[in-house]
């Protein structure tokens, strides 16, 4: 008898076990993604959907951070959208009045995000669960005080122009222009976003594959039986800090330069919990997840906007006939469909997708 | 010193509202281990209903009170029982994101309901002033203090004397020993969301009696109340009511004394006081003021 | 090995795929470069994005959930109401309808450009933006786009915008007529006491910039100024700093729901200065509520146009009518009559670009300079257009007391004031 080639799902190595695209289907959904990555503008040309696609890429991206440090660490925080902020005034020195280009700023408000994680970390170690959160809470009220203060920086109550720009050398991203064809806008921050979240995704999976990941993990379960295993927990949990607020602050440079003008309202304690809701509807612990979710929580409210005036006895218009106006209700279905969609999956997107997998993983015999 | 005084009542009856909605918080907190983040929605939709019976239904201010606290209760644990009472045994993470679910779809039904407009409560409250050795105190000030104290007086009396309040202790101590004991887990949740909802009707109700009347806007008093529900330490209704009185009063102190001593530090430091005095005291004690320290083995 | 080189070769083919297929799609890809060409000169005026031919439809951004709703939905009405007027009139020009498409931005500067993007493509320009966090979020596309809005504030950061149409007098005139309306009829000197009680963010330093620059032009100090932050709980604090620097007169920049708080905790604390108060600060249910006996004695309110029902201005009263006709159940509200004026001056562009024949956006934009004066009715000073640079904004205001038994609860006390300070403020463009 010929010599039987093994499933393609066997694994014999822990090395095998931890490739990232190690299955045809893995190779496969990655290419399909590329794809997906690099046609989908040129598809959806709609500035709308554009513009939607691209704010939930940015926030994908600062989700990663986020994951990173409460998924994988363990390490709740409330203070993300401080990272955020900062990034964006960053942006809006060191790419717009120093005029530096895109790899420049966005890896200043990377440092600048890093180095004020790594202040705040300290708190962790003597702060847990909870208590960290609301510590971390704190800083949003705090950090608001400082933008609506610093003038000179952030424009004070105003704001400021981010007049970043996303130029690499002589390539504008802005106005880009390929074989004749020119692309606007709205096309190319989309490949400039998404392609930051493929790039930070793959090396926030690095992270967590590796040896880091499993002390974040050992970290997250149990810090002191950490210590014991020989994981310096409290050096993990301030570089998860640092790495996930530096992921923050390059979010947070991308929306100034996408959005191009920033004041201290944009910073608030909603966005921090918008943060938590899409890494928790998303699924903790993932980093697919985290893209998931981002998607989800910053593209439903406008799919639910198409088709909710269609809704019997809704006013579409301020003042009109109706017991609830379409927008009040927009916000009401967005609750409860987190609200059900917890119910019945609280391991989120993720877990949905972990149980497609397994589905068929195991098909034919999948039950 | 009449300033410093005036300072002071205010503090106290900040702090006040402040205890009460961080007592809702700890209530939930302890029994079940969900920071609830619908709070602020539940003391809005408490507010409204007690404009629904005082101003709709005409009913005497303080009967008004307790009926619109009877209702949210008894929203509070249909809330429980429909939705949360599934998630028993589920992720922390996953019921927290449920609260905030919930706190999306309470605001906008107020608003389908009562509109947007600031609506005046009819209470007999507002802005009557009492002169007591000299000192101008605002009656509903007095009376948010007064609630306070009766409240914290009533809920020691419940936990210590009444054999509910020690079922709830219990199942908050170790929740499969209480349930060997025969209590049953799931009246002790649905009784902490009733009470968590009464006490934030009794908060939404004492602000809206003020001159400012009832809008949407008034949830956000419970992510003020944050600071005041951690600093206390997360699990004592002790410290929810310490941390908000720490909190009120040093809010109103560095507002009164702004100009003379904080000048330097921009406008509003009297704003983010209250976290950074949070983020100082737990840097000292991390399990807050009261709060137990959980002992962890490996 | 051999599965981990494969796995490369996958995905740089995959790539390579990718790419050729990028390429392909390409020549159909660019969004770059496609503008709808406006129409013929004279004539009817050609189809373009927003216009087909018949309807006109503008745009609206403003929040209609959330707690800025409360301004956003009164605000819309009036919009509706003008237009519908309008269109009942035959429409633009006679013949051309105008239709809202109304978007809810929850006063959220993401929300405010992702709904700017959903819709700039089905009208012609904006009627209103609400709010100066979102207006100066959509800006600089409004910019790139050549597209007009209107914004619902009255920040003088407008008045030298070209894509921007604002209507009323800026906060900063607010406040210099104040001053002036003090310092003469109102029977206050220089030498008071005056303060300042102020939001902390743009709305409430344009207030404070106005007070500045009357204090130098009357030559009187302000001596004490209190900020606090929107949502504070308790004034205790500021009102008793007001009170211990013996302030005679205070000028108050807020939003209703902290008027109310801090005039009650003066009126507690027996603290009863002349308050001046910008108009924002003030609502009808206000004179409803337990403040009002306080609010008679001792406030006044800076806004434009007359007191509700004031049939003697003829704008009032068309007003009146429209809104008895187009929305029986709206409750006067001096948001209201701003959305109606901003109507009026989105109209007067409109008709201009129909009579050249042109709805494009450059054509719009190009009749926004156009326009001259417009005339408010009275409702609001006469705004002078023309090209950013020479716009000449209204530098009239009126005062009014609180008055219950009037139907918003204010009685005039002087009809449009138009201080020769208030002329001599100058608008400058600002670095957006």
């Amino acid at each position: 008898m010929a010599t039987t080639k093994p499933h393609r799902n066997l694994v014999r190595t822990y090395a095998q076990d931890l490739r990232l695209f190690g299955t045809p289907t893995k190779r496969a959904g990655l290419a399909a993604m590329l794809i997906v990555l690099l046609v989908l503008p040129t598809i959806v040309q709609d500035d709308f959907w554009l513009s939607v696609l691209i704010y939930s890429g940015v926030t994908a991206i600062g989700a990663i951070g986020l994951n990173l440090l409460t998924g994988y660490c363990g390490q709740i925080s409330l203070g993300h959208a401080f990272f955020i902020g900062a990034g964006a005034y960053c942006a809006a020195l060191v790419g717009g009045d120093l005029n530096l280009p895109l790899p420049l700023w966005l890896l200043a408000s990377a440092a600048v995000g890093a180095v004020l994680g790594g202040l705040i970390g300290p708190f962790a170690l003597r702060l847990r669960g909870h208590y960290l959160a609301i510590v971390t809470l704190g800083l949003i009220f705090i950090g608001e005080h400082l933008w609506r203060n610093l003038t000179w920086l952030t424009g004070g109550n105003n704001g400021t122009s981010v007049l970043a720009q996303p130029t690499i050398g002589p390539v504008d991203l802005g106005a880009l222009e390929l074989a004749g064809e020119n692309y606007s806008r709205n096309q190319g921050y989309f490949w400039l976003v998404w392609a930051l979240v493929a790039i930070l995704a793959l090396l926030t999976k690095n992270i967590a594959r590796t040896r880091p990941g499993r002390a974040l993990c050992a970290v997250r379960d149990h810090d002191q039986a950490a210590e014991v295993i020989g994981v310096r927990a409290g050096r993990y949990k301030i570089g998860a800090f640092m790495v996930s607020s530096a992921i923050a602050s390059m979010a947070g440079a991308l929306f100034g330069s996408y959005q191009q003008h920033v004041s201290p309202d944009d910073w608030t304690l909603l966005l921090s919990i918008q943060y938590i809701a899409i890494i928790i509807v998303g699924g903790l612990g993932t980093i697919f997840g985290s893209i998931l979710g981002a998607i989800f929580v910053g593209a439903l409210p406008a799919l639910i906007d198409e088709y909710s005036s269609a809704i019997p006895g809704v006013a579409t218009e301020a003042g009109g006939d109706g017991f609830i106006s379409v927008f009040a209700l927009n916000q009401a279905i967005f609750g409860l469909l987190i609200v059900l969609f917890l119910v019945f999956e609280p391991r989120g997107l993720a877990g949905i997708w972990f149980r497609v997998k397994a589905y068929f993983k195991a098909w034919p015999f999948s039950y | 010193m009449s300033t410093f005084l005036t300072n002071v009542f205010a503090g106290l009856a900040l702090g006040s509202t402040y205890a009460l909605v961080a007592m809702g918080f700890v209530v939930i907190y302890k029994s079940t281990g969900v920071i609830n983040f619908a709070q602020g929605g539940l003391l809005a939709l408490g507010a409204y209903l007690g404009y629904f019976f005082a101003n709709n239904l005409a009913l005497a201010f303080g009967v008004a009170i307790l009926l619109a606290c009877a209702a949210a209760a008894v929203v509070g644990a249909s809330v429980e029982r429909m939705i949360l009472r599934r998630m028993v045994g589920q992720p922390p993470f996953a019921v927290i994101m449920i609260t905030i679910g919930l706190l999306f779809v309470l605001e906008p039904l107020i608003t389908a309901i009562w509109g947007f407009d600031n609506l005046p409560i009819d209470n007999p409250w507002n802005i009557r002033t009492v002169e007591v050795g000299g000192l101008v105190l605002g009656v509903r000030d007095l009376w948010t203090i007064g609630i306070t104290a009766a409240v914290v007086v009533g809920f020691f009396l419940f936990f210590r004397y009444t054999s509910f309040g020690l079922a709830m202790r219990a199942t908050a101590f170790d929740p499969e020993a209480a349930l060997a004991q025969g209590i049953s887990a799931r009246r002790v949740y649905a009784v902490s969301w009733a009470i968590a909802a009464a006490l934030a009707t009794l908060a939404g109700i004492t602000l809206a009696a003020g001159p400012a009347g009832l809008s949407p806007s008034i949830s956000f008093i419970a992510l003020a109340a944050f600071p005041a529900m951690i600093l206390g330490g997360m699990d004592s209704a002790a410290g929810a009511v310490l941390g908000g009185l720490i909190i009120g009063l040093a809010e109103a102190l560095t507002r009164g004394y702004q100009d003379e001593l904080f000048s330097w530090a921009g406008s509003n430091v009297s704003v983010i006081v209250p976290y950074v005095l949070m983020i100082l005291i737990l840097l000292i004690r991390p399990y807050g003021l009261l709060g137990t320290k959980d002992v962890r083995r490996i | 090995m051999r599965m981990t080189n494969n796995g490369i070769g996958l995905a740089s083919r995959a790539i390579g795929v990718a790419l050729s297929l990028m390429l392909a799609v390409s020549a159909c890809g660019g969004a770059g470069e496609d503008e709808g060409s406006g129409g013929g000169k004279a004539g009817a005026p050609g189809n373009t994005a927003g216009f087909d031919g018949k309807t006109i439809k503008l745009g609206v951004l403003t929040p209609l959930s959330g707690t800025v709703a409360v301004i956003g939905q009164p605000l819309t009405a009036g919009n509706e109401v003008w237009f519908d007027a309008v269109n009942a009139k035959g429409g633009i020009g006679g013949k051309y309808k105008v239709e809202l498409v109304q978007e809810d931005t929850q006063y959220k500067t993401d929300l405010a450009v992702q709904k700017y993007n959903k819709i700039k493509g089905d009208v012609v320009a904006f009627t209103q933006i609400l709010g100066t966090p979102p207006t100066l979020a959509v800006l600089p596309q409004l910019r790139t786009d050549k597209i007009l809005a209107a914004p619902a504030s009255l920040d003088a950061l407008w008045v030298r915008e070209d894509n921007l149409l604002p209507v009323g007098g800026p906060y900063q005139i607010q406040a210099i007529n104040a001053m002036d309306y003090y310092l003469t009829d109102g029977g206050g000197s220089k030498d008071d006491v005056i303060c300042t009680m102020i939001q902390d963010d743009v709305y409430g330093e344009a207030g404070q910039q106005g007070i500045d620059f009357a204090a130098e032009k009357y030559g009187f100090k302000v001596a004490n100024t209190q900020k606090f932050k929107v949502g504070t709980e308790n004034y205790a604090g500021q009102i008793g700093a007001l009170a211990g620097a013996k302030c005679k007169m205070v000028f108050l920049v807020a939003t209703p729901s902290d008027a109310a708080k801090i005039w009650g905790t003066a009126a507690q604390a027996r603290f009863a200065p002349q308050w001046i108060g910008q108009s924002p600060t003030y609502t009808g249910a206000l004179a409803q509520s337990a403040v009002a006996p306080y609010m008679e004695k001792s406030v006044w309110i800076m806004a434009d146009g007359t007191e509700w029902g004031d049939d003697s201005v003829p704008g009032m009263k068309t007003m009146a009518d429209d809104m008895a006709k187009y929305a029986p159940d709206q409750k006067p509200d001096f948001y209201f009559a701003f959305g109606y004026n901003q109507g009026r001056a989105m109209t007067a562009v409109l008709e201009k670009a129909v009579e050249n024949g042109d709805l494009s956006r450059e054509g719009i934009l190009k009749a926004s300079t156009e326009i001259g004066t417009v005339s408010f009715g009275g409702l609001t000073g006469d705004y002078q257009y023309g090209p950013a640079a020479e716009r000449n904004p209204p530098r009239s205001t009126s005062v009014f007391a609180v008055d219950p038994a009037k139907p918003v609860g204010l009685k005039k006390l002087k009809y449009l004031i138009e201080s020769d300070a208030a002329k001599e403020f100058e608008f400058k463009k600002a670095d957006l």
